[in-house]
């Protein structure tokens, strides 16, 4: 298989992984599209040195989570914001609005996380176990364990003030 | 919504995003290309053309140096060309220095780190950078009065009577606003650091 075709084929598997970085880590419409193109840029230029040394969902996600926070000195300048709405879900012809209604009320949660707990709550929400998340933040295990019982706290804390 | 409610929602999300398949081999690979890139390139090529303008206006006061004959009217010149050399060159800098992070072989850890250092020094010369170019304000304009019509504004105290307080006035409403939008931002980028650092 050639670079091209086992590249793409990645992409394709792990499109939804991609969509989410950038959901999170961006305010509106435009500012995800770009950070949606940069992450598949830089998965593409770094792909030659990606040797099978890690998992592909580890290389993947430590390339996007960097490239999404090289990305954010430019978001504030934005103006002209679209609003979270019509960057939650690609819409399709079975649109649930109450699970929109739902995912609207996470990504508020997760939008109030500074930039490194945003990434902590990504790699726990996509099932990663503290290992892997350690491997990918560079933090340690034990680490990785406080920081997420902290965001749980912050989380329910938010809630009881509501 | 706890954690456990965040997680059931998430998972159905990835369910439906997993179903909604969108790119093709043919978008996929426009994205790698270089001229593709949208937003990275922005933010240099405006701190580019700034840094040219200043470069072009530091080489106009060089070349017509000689014109500034009062001591006082040479050290406003130089300072001013100091100026115009040296704070674009070093926001350039750290921009470059933001954009050759080493993605690949950080780790998030090691990204924010030196993002949020980086971000903090080109906050820190970009409040400078204000403070400064208001005593620009003052040196540039004797300096360009000499130079393109031959007048010593020093000796002309009704300008200095009306201009200075004007800047004044000015400059404190302007720092004021500054500190505060510097503080916020600083803060927080303080407290990720402090985090991460202990």
């Amino acid at each position: 298989m050639g670079k091209e075709e086992s590249f793409t084929r990645i992409i394709k598997e792990n499109e939804g992984l991609i969509f989410k970085i950038t959901t999170i880590y961006t305010e509106n419409g435009q500012d995800q599209k770009d950070l949606y193109q940069e992450i598949v840029y830089q998965l593409w230029k770094s792909y030659d040195s990606f040797r099978n040394e890690s998992k592909i969902s580890t290389w993947m996600y430590r390339i996007a989570l960097n490239t999404a926070i090289g990305q954010l000195k430019k978001s504030k300048k934005h103006s002209n914001k679209t609003g979270i709405d019509q960057v939650v879900l690609r819409q399709t012809e079975s649109y649930d609005t109450e699970f929109e209604n739902r995912l609207k009320m996470v990504y508020e949660q997760i939008h109030q996380l500074n930039i490194l707990e945003k990434g902590l709550i990504l790699l726990l929400l996509e099932g990663k176990k503290y290992g892997e998340i350690a491997e990918i933040t560079g933090l340690s295990e034990t680490n990785v364990g406080t920081r997420i019982s902290r965001i749980k706290q912050k989380l329910k804390s938010r809630i009881l003030k509501k | 919504m706890d954690l456990e409610e965040i997680q059931t929602v998430w998972s159905e999300m990835t369910d439906q995003l997993e179903k909604q398949k969108k790119l093709t081999t043919e978008l996929i690979m426009k994205m790698t290309q270089e001229r593709y890139r949208t937003k990275f390139d922005k933010i240099t090529f405006y701190e580019t053309i700034g840094a040219v303008v200043c470069f072009v206006m530091a080489l106009y006061l060089l070349v017509n140096i000689n014109k500034l004959d009062t001591w006082y009217l040479m050290a406003c010149g130089i300072f001013t060309i100091a100026l115009l050399l040296i704070l674009p060159v070093i926001t350039l800098r750290l921009l470059g220095k933001i954009q050759r992070m080493n993605i690949v072989k950080n780790s998030f850890k090691e990204t924010i780190v030196s993002y949020t250092k980086t971000k903090n020094q080109l906050l820190l010369m970009q409040r400078v950078g204000i403070y400064l170019s208001f005593v620009l304000m003052f040196t540039c304009l004797p300096v360009f009065s000499k130079i393109m019509n031959n007048k010593d504004l020093f000796l002309q105290g009704k300008i200095w009577l009306t201009y200075i307080p004007v800047m004044v006035i000015f400059l404190f409403l302007f720092t004021r606003w500054g500190y505060k939008c510097y503080k916020n931002i600083t803060n927080s980028a303080e407290n990720i650091l402090k985090e991460l650092e202990t």
